[in-house]
């Protein structure tokens, strides 16, 4: 399983990303997932979020779970980056891409990733109000 | 009998302090920094020492943690472990709230 992981302060630009993608013969599923920033968190209304990563460990939870991933489900390649620093509101501050041959085994695999990665990820939000 | 043996032992092990006890530095993320004031601070401790005890000389320490102490996780170096990992000179402990990526 190919994997690409970045942790950035860089905008997330889908275009550019989606003219990387890589994709062998055997890929009949392309599932892809954008978290955007929401302009109400709670009962506020937000202009941004700042985020905090405590990068090493980050990349070491993030890789023990494609690791178990790659062990339950036949995924061709995984691509994430998530966002650290200041993210405005509507702007993308997660980004995830699976292949694999059928639909299903991407769309578990990637519900899987994100989901793990909001218990084990050590990643925080810090609210920017308006 | 029993105190002059611990009373010597104490003595003994004052004396050899630097086989006996360790530093570990202890860092802390999101906003247990901005509760303590600071992103790390080291502490000396015995050998032998347990997370979970560990973590209650920082929160002895940082009284401001301690309303969080249950959902406190506990990392060791990158890994999470739990209250009875016993910690190893070098060892560098990470202390902060639930994570809330994505």
């Amino acid at each position: 399983m190919k994997i690409e992981l970045n942790i950035s302060t860089e905008l997330i630009n889908e275009i550019a990303l989606s003219k990387h993608q890589t994709i062998s013969e055997k890929a009949g599923a392309v599932v892809t997932f954008s978290g955007i920033v929401r302009a109400q968190e709670g009962e506020s209304q937000i202009s941004a979020i700042n985020y905090e990563s405590f990068d090493e460990m980050a990349e070491h939870q993030f890789k023990l779970i494609f690791s178990e991933i790659n062990e339950r489900w036949p995924i061709e390649s995984i691509r994430l980056i998530h966002r650290i620093g200041i993210v405005k509101v509507n702007e993308a501050s997660l980004w995830v891409e699976v292949i694999s041959c059928h639909r299903k085994e991407a769309f578990d695999a990637c519900q899987y990733l994100i989901n793990e990665m909001k218990s084990r990820v050590p990643i925080w939000k810090k609210i920017i109000n308006k | 009998m029993k105190n002059a043996e611990n009373k010597s032992y104490q003595i003994f092990k004052a004396a050899h302090s630097n086989i006996y006890s360790m530093k570990i530095k202890v860092r802390f993320w999101s906003y247990f920094s901005d509760l303590t004031g600071c992103k790390q601070t080291s502490i000396e401790v015995d050998q032998g020492i347990t997370l979970g005890q560990l973590h209650e000389k920082v929160c002895d320490k940082f009284l401001e943690l301690k309303a969080a102490k249950n959902s406190t996780l506990k990392v060791v170096n990158v890994d999470y472990q739990d209250s009875n990992f016993v910690l190893s000179d070098g060892d560098e402990v990470s202390l902060f709230p639930p994570v809330q990526g994505g």
